[in-house]
């Protein structure tokens, strides 16, 4: 059993899973979806980005871009709930925005797992 | 993503990240999850990003107060523990950052890759020197000079460092590297279409032949300048197709020899070596006994070179291992013995000698050996090898008549081949004539144009000579007389001398005026500064070159109205 594998696939995993748990609900009702089920969800995508860092084989390469293509959707997410939050008011329009952006960074996620058991796979290690 | 900088920083970076995302991420959660009070005494949490906010300042010891009420003493207590967490975890992060800039690894690596931009931003020709010397910096010197870059690849620290301090313009890339693997002449660009030679004179000859040998693999139609110092090892280049083969003890015996057989040609040479001018004054050798002082490498050679010349030759060497190689023949004999002892200059006859040669490989001993002969015989002609090149030489004030310095011959040698590969040429198949061919062509020289004749060299061909191509595309005749035309009048002749005309592998020196032209001749002239204008301009306008062509000036706006 390879450590580094577990750890890694661990994150990859459950940024997909948290990720969806905050994506699922409707779209423009502001309670099925939790705060802090985001804030997790941006932690741990960033660490999956980082355990991607410095892998320099082509598979590694391009998790890396799934996941940096996660991390800014999610951010974004976050950026523009604070904003409206503070500085504005919440409508169902921007909790709309707020949820598809998270749903796009589900899918790059889901990708990223495709991409990450996929190349397990393959190994023959 | 080729850029591996990048991917030692991202590596390296990982166990930071990791550390500074989860201390954030404890810190903000405790904040959370704790009981606040705000300004009107009601109970409130604080929200994500207020918490990220504090963080984020806190960690980084900025520190704005409590925000964004005032912190009840549980949250304190959490923050006081945070502080400590987050700021180590902060600098930590730093620490392996700024250390990652001084590690020796990363910092080589980006010295590569800037290398490597540097090679790939050469868009003009350009030649790879191997090993940064005084003699490879008299190469780039005459190189840059010609408007041909150099790129450098040296494998002493120190040795860059004096690159660096020459300050070369334009700029010279280096990489310090060791110079025989395929990898760095790839890096250093031998596979690009522009690069044009490679200039390997280490001292080491299986290191020049394994280089040669890689250098011919990467790239075939490279000119590779490759030194050699015996025999065997010349020609074990030569068999690989190494272009020019410079072995100095070879170059300064053939010297010696053409000064023998025609010194005319030993003064045409250091003409186009731009050395001398052509009244400069013709060196002579007498008939009769030489002393040689040395019996190494260069004694060797001058020992092949100079039997047939009808001398007699005293070999004197010191160390008797080295005489292995001496074939006992009709006019030479050697003895064993100190050069420097007028005991055993006298047994070697210094009275009845007419030169002395003193060919060892230290410029002391050559000094001394000569002053001395000197004392013994006042009339002798003393010939020296000069070893360093420097920038003071020792022989500058001594009076020895005849100075060889083989290194400033190797750098003479080696720029011209690859900057001006006609002159090359033209030097090859010119040691082959004889005496009277040399002098002939030197007063016809100081008679057409002056004591030192610029040279110029055309290829007829759509780049150089389009004007010309042209015509002879269209099958009309063309003589080379043509580049002879004075564009002031065209029934005058400028100053001008064919010196040599190659098509194909045919090579035909001084070619007559009336030789009509073809194609893709390549052709050598010596000429004065007007006659090279001229020469050009009918090459490549044309207006001129229709008046040359015919004397008339050529219409081309006004010409159907005129008709």
């Amino acid at each position: 059993m390879n450590m580094d594998k577990v750890i890694s696939g661990f994150f990859i995993i459950l940024a997909m899973t948290v990720n969806f748990g905050f994506v699922y609900g409707d779209l423009d009702t502001m309670t099925h979806h939790s705060k802090y089920e985001l804030f997790a969800a941006i932690i741990i995508n960033v660490i999956a980005t980082v355990l991607k860092l410095g892998d320099r084989t082509q598979v590694g390469s391009v998790l890396l871009a799934t996941s940096l293509v996660a991390d800014i959707q999610l951010i974004t997410a976050a950026s523009v709930w604070t904003i409206a939050t503070y500085a504005s008011v919440v409508t169902s329009e921007v909790s709309t925005t707020i949820v598809s952006l998270s749903a796009g960074a589900l899918l790059a996620n889901f990708v990223s797992v495709l991409l990450y058991v996929g190349d397990t796979l393959k190994s023959k290690r | 993503m080729s850029n591996s900088t990048l991917w030692i920083v991202l590596l390296r970076m990982r166990m930071p990240f990791i550390v500074i995302i989860v201390t954030y991420t404890i810190a903000i959660t405790g904040l959370l999850l704790i009981d606040g009070v705000d300004d009107k005494g009601n109970v409130y949490h604080m929200s994500i990003f207020d918490a990220y906010y504090f963080i984020t300042y806190t960690a980084t010891t900025i520190g704005f107060g409590e925000t964004p009420y005032a912190f009840t003493y549980p949250q304190r207590m959490w923050v006081s523990f945070s502080i400590y967490l987050t700021v180590l975890g902060w600098f930590y992060g730093i620490g392996t950052l700024v250390s990652l800039l001084q590690d020796k690894v990363l910092l080589e690596e980006l010295r590569r890759n800037k290398f490597r931009r540097n090679v790939k931003d050469i868009r003009q020709s350009f030649i790879i020197v191997l090993g940064y010397n005084n003699i490879t910096s008299e190469i780039i010197k005459k190189a840059l000079s010609y408007d041909i870059k150099t790129v450098v690849i040296e494998s002493d620290e120190s040795r860059v460092n004096d690159l660096l301090l020459e300050n070369f313009t334009p700029y010279v890339p280096v990489l310090l590297s060791d110079v025989s693997s395929p990898k760095v002449l790839e890096e250093a660009g031998i596979e690009k279409s522009n690069c044009k030679g490679l200039v390997c004179l280490f001292n080491d000859d299986k290191l020049n032949l394994k280089i040669a040998v890689m250098a011919k693999l990467l790239n075939r139609n490279i000119k590779l300048v490759v030194k050699a110092t015996t025999m065997n090892q010349g020609e074990n280049l030569e068999d690989i197709g190494v272009d020019i083969v410079a072995n100095p003890f070879s170059i300064i015996s053939k010297e010696i020899d053409v000064a023998f057989k025609a010194p005319n040609i030993l003064k045409l040479e250091k003409w186009i070596y731009k050395l001398d001018n052509l009244n400069a004054h013709t060196p002579n050798f007498p008939i009769g006994r030489y002393i040689i002082c040395g019996f190494g490498r260069m004694g060797n050679y001058l020992h092949n070179r100079l039997s047939d010349n009808n001398i007699e030759l005293v070999f004197i060497e010191i160390d008797e291992k080295k005489l292995v190689n001496y074939k006992e023949d009709s006019v030479s004999k050697i003895i064993i013995g100190d050069a420097d002892d007028k005991k055993i200059l006298t047994k070697a006859g210094i009275l009845e000698s007419v030169a002395i040669i003193a060919a060892t490989n230290d410029d002391t001993t050559n000094l001394s050996i000569l002053s001395s002969a000197k004392k013994l015989n006042p009339k002798i002609i003393t010939i020296a090898r000069e070893n360093e090149l420097g920038y003071i030489s020792m022989f500058q004030n001594s009076r020895i008549d005849h100075v060889f310095l083989p290194a400033n011959i190797l750098i003479n040698k080696t720029t011209n081949a690859l900057i001006n590969p006609l002159s090359d040429m033209f030097i090859q198949e010119m040691i082959t004539k004889d005496e009277a061919w040399a002098s002939s062509l030197v007063k016809r020289l100081t008679q057409t144009i002056d004591e030192s004749p610029l040279l110029e060299s055309i290829e007829i061909d759509n780049y150089d000579a389009p004007e010309i191509y042209k015509h002879l595309d269209n099958g009309e005749e063309l003589k080379l007389k043509i580049f002879r035309t004075s564009l002031h009048n065209r029934e005058l002749n400028n100053n001008v001398v064919p010196l040599a005309l190659i098509r194909g592998d045919e090579k035909y020196l001084i070619p007559d005026w009336d030789m009509p032209l073809e194609k893709n001749d390549k052709i050598l002239f010596a000429c004065d500064k007007y006659a090279r204008d001229d020469m050009q301009h009918i090459a490549q306008n044309i207006y001129e070159f229709y008046y040359a062509y015919s004397g008339k000036e050529k219409r081309t706006i006004l010409r159907r109205i005129l008709k």
